[in-house]
C-alpha cells in the first residue's frame, strides 16, 4: 500500500511541478517522462524479474504504435478503442515471439530479441503500402484532449494505472513465480512449476504494456515512423532500467526519469544525449551493476 | 543465366567482407564467450581510418590498411583490457550491456566528428570494370575479394602454425582444461579480440572504398554477423567461412530476383527459423545446469 501512495504521491508532484514552473516545454518532457517510466517498468518484469534480457522492447513499442496509427487510418477509430486494440496486438505478438523464443537459452536469446527487433524494424520501413515506409503515418490528436496539458493530464493517469497494476503484479504470486525462474530455473521446474507458461504470461503482459505506450507515444507525437523504434530505441530502455536497478518496483521510474529529464534539462546534453546513454551504459555495468536503487538499498542496510 | 552470375560475383563480393566480420565475431563470441555488439562500430571505425588515411593524410592505400590494423588492434586491446575484462569479473551477462553501451558510444562520437554524410575511401586502383566471362567487377570489388581471401588463408595459417592458434583452439574446445594446461586465459583473450576488431575493421575499410562508410554502418552488419555464427555454430572458422558467403549470395540473389526490400530481412527471418528449431544454435550441445 505504501508503494502505491507514494506513486500517488510522485505523479501529483510531476503534475503540480511541470503546471506551475514549466510551459509547453516541461509539459511536453513530463509526458514523455510518463512514457517512457511505463516502458521501463514493463521491460522489468522480463529483464529484473525474470532475468531475460529484451533487446526487443522498442518493437513493441512500435507494434502498438503502429497498431493505433493503421487502425485510426483505416478504420478510423477512436483512441479509446485503440490503447487496448494496441496493447492485446503488441501482447499478442509478445506471446508469439515467446513460443521460440523460450526454448532458446542464455546468449541465443539476446540475439533472437535483436533479430526480432531488426526484423520489425525493416518491416515497418520496407512496407511501404501498409505502413508508410519512411514518411510513416499521421495520427489525429485524442478528441478531447486536443491541448497539451489535458493530454499530459490523460497520460499520467494512464501511466499511474500502469505502474499500479505493475506493482501488483510484482507482488503477486505470478512475481514470486517469476523471481523463483530468474534465481534458478532448473530448480523451480523441479519443485512443479511450469517455467515456460509463466515466462510466456510475463512476457505477453510486459509487451502489452509496451504497446500500451507506444499507442501513448503514436497520440503525443500526431505520428510514427520506423526511426523512433529501432534497436538503438530498445538499448536506451535497456538503459533506463539498467541505471535504476533491475528487479526493484522504483529502479525503473527512477532510470526513466533520468534518462529522459536529464538531458534535456542540462542544454549542453541534448546534442549529445545517445554518447551520455552509451557512456551511462557503459559505467554502470562497471562500477554499480545493481542499479542505483541496488546501491540506495545497500546503503540503507548499512 | 548470365544475370545469375553476375548477382553471384556481387554475392561473393558482399559475403567476403561478412566473412571477414563474422570470423572475428565468432572468435570473440565462441572462445572468449563474451556478446560484443560493438563489433560492428569496429567495422565503422576501420572504414573511417581508411577515409582517414587516403584522403586527409594522403598516404596509399596499402599503408593505410596498415594503419587501420595497427589502430584497432590497439583499440580492440584497450577495450578488452579497460571495459570487458572488469566488468566479466563481476558479473558475465552485463558484458552485453556494456558492448550495447559501447556501441552507441562509439557509433555518436563518429556521428559528432564526421557528421552523417556517407564518405569514401580512395582505392586508387584504375577505374573502370574488368569483365571476367560474363560478369562485370570494377577493379575495387575484385580487390576486395582478393584482400578478404588473404587474410582469412593467414588467419588460417595461424590459428593452424603458431602458439596463439593452438591455445585459441585448445580454449575452444574446453577453456578450463585450457588453462589447467599452462595456457595464459588472459592474454590469449586480449589477443583474441585485438585480432577480431582488426578483421572487422579492415572489412570496413575495404567496403568504403566501394560502398562509402557512415557512422550507423555497422550497426546492421553487426547483427548479419551474429547470424552467421549462430547458423555456423560458434566458434567454428570453416562454418563462419561458409556461411558468410552464401549470406552474401542469398542476399544478393533476393535482390536481384525479389526486390531490394526483402534482401536485409532474410538472414534474420532465416535465423529465428534455426533457433526456433535447434534453441542451442545449430551446432551446440543442450545442457542443463541448476
Amino acid at each position: 500500500m505504501r508503494a502505491i501512495f507514494l506513486i500517488l504521491v510522485a505523479a501529483a508532484t510531476l503534475a503540480i511541478v511541470s503546471t506551475v514552473f514549466g510551459g509547453g516545454y516541461a509539459i511536453n518532457i513530463a509526458i514523455v517522462v510518463c512514457i517512457y517510466v511505463i516502458l521501463a517498468s514493463s521491460l522489468d518484469i522480463v529483464m529484473g524479474w525474470t532475468g531475460l534480457f529484451s533487446f526487443a522492447h522498442a518493437a513493441f513499442l512500435g507494434i502498438g504504435a503502429y497498431t493505433a496509427a493503421i487502425l485510426g487510418r483505416d478504420f478510423g477509430t477512436t483512441f479509446w478503442l485503440n490503447l487496448p486494440l494496441g496493447m492485446i496486438v503488441a501482447g499478442l505478438f509478445g506471446f508469439l515471439l515467446g513460443l521460440p523464443l523460450l526454448r532458446a537459452q542464455g546468449h541465443f536469446l539476446a540475439i533472437m530479441t535483436i533479430a526480432f527487433q531488426t526484423i520489425v524494424y525493416l518491416v515497418l520501413s520496407q512496407w511501404t503500402d501498409f505502413t508508410g515506409g519512411q514518411y510513416g503515418i499521421e495520427v489525429e490528436p485524442v478528441a478531447g484532449f486536443t491541448t497539451l496539458s489535458s493530454y499530459f493530464y490523460l497520460v499520467l493517469v494512464i501511466a499511474v494505472i500502469c505502474l499500479i497494476a505493475i506493482r501488483f503484479l510484482t507482488q503477486s504470486r505470478l512475481g514470486d513465480a517469476l523471481q523463483a525462474i530468474r534465481d534458478d530455473e532448473t530448480l523451480a521446474r523441479t519443485i512443479g512449476m511450469n517455467t515456460k507458461a509463466v515466462k510466456l504470461v510475463a512476457l505477453a503482459i510486459s509487451s502489452a504494456f509496451a504497446g500500451g505506450a507506444g499507442v501513448l507515444l503514436a497520440y503525443h507525437i500526431r505520428g510514427v515512423t520506423p526511426d523512433d523504434y529501432t534497436v538503438l530505441a530498445s538499448a536506451s530502455i535497456v538503459a533506463m532500467v539498467v541505471l535504476g536497478g533491475r528487479g526493484r518496483f522504483w529502479g525503473p521510474v527512477l532510470g526513466a526519469v533520468l534518462l529522459t529529464a536529464l538531458p534535456e534539462m542540462l542544454s549542453i546534453l541534448t546534442d549529445y544525449k545517445h554518447i551520455f546513454y552509451g557512456g551511462v551504459l557503459i559505467l554502470v555495468t562497471m562500477f554499480a551493476p545493481q542499479g542505483l536503487a541496488g546501491k540506495f538499498s545497500r546503503w540503507r542496510a548499512r | 543465366m548470365i544475370l545469375f552470375q553476375q548477382f553471384l560475383a556481387n554475392g561473393v563480393v558482399v559475403g567476403s567482407s561478412y566473412v571477414l566480420v563474422a570470423l572475428g565475431l565468432t572468435l570473440i563470441f565462441g572462445i572468449l564467450k563474451i556478446v560484443n555488439f560493438a563489433h560492428g562500430e569496429f567495422y565503422m571505425l576501420g572504414g573511417y581510418v581508411a577515409v582517414v588515411g587516403t584522403q586527409v593524410l594522403g598516404i596509399g592505400p596499402l599503408p593505410s590498411i596498415v594503419l587501420v590494423i595497427v589502430v584497432m588492434v590497439m583499440l580492440g586491446w584497450f577495450i578488452e583490457r579497460a571495459i570487458f575484462v572488469p566488468i566479466a569479473k563481476k558479473d558475465p551477462t552485463n558484458v552485453i550491456i556494456a558492448s550495447f553501451g559501447l556501441s552507441i558510444l562509439l557509433q555518436n562520437i563518429v556521428l559528432k566528428i564526421a557528421g552523417p554524410e556517407p564518405m569514401l575511401a580512395r582505392s586508387g586502383l584504375p577505374r573502370g570494370a574488368i569483365q571476367i566471362g560474363n560478369i562485370f567487377l570494377t577493379s575495387e570489388r575484385l580487390a576486395i575479394v582478393a584482400l578478404a581471401a588473404v587474410t582469412v588463408t593467414a588467419l588460417l595459417v595461424v590459428l593452424k602454425y603458431t602458439w596463439i592458434g593452438l591455445s585459441l583452439r585448445a580454449m575452444s574446445e574446453n577453456a578450463t582444461v585450457a588453462r589447467i594446461c599452462g595456457i595464459n586465459v588472459r592474454r590469449v583473450g586480449v589477443v583474441t579480440f585485438a585480432i577480431g576488431a582488426a578483421l572487422a575493421g579492415l572489412a570496413g575499410a575495404l567496403m568504403a572504398t566501394v560502398f562509402t562508410v557512415q557512422p550507423n554502418a555497422g550497426s546492421l552488419i553487426v547483427m548479419k554477423a551474429f547470424v552467421i555464427v549462430v547458423l555456423a555454430g560458434m566458434g567454428s572458422i570453416e562454418g563462419a567461412i561458409i556461411a558468410g558467403l552464401a549470406l552474401g549470395i542469398v542476399e544478393s540473389l533476393v535482390t536481384g530476383y525479389l526486390g531490394n526490400g526483402l534482401r536485409d530481412i532474410v538472414g534474420f527471418i532465416f535465423v529465428m527459423g534455426v533457433l526456433t528449431i535447434r534453441p542451442q544454435g545449430l551446432f551446440g550441445i543442450q545442457t542443463d545446469r541448476s
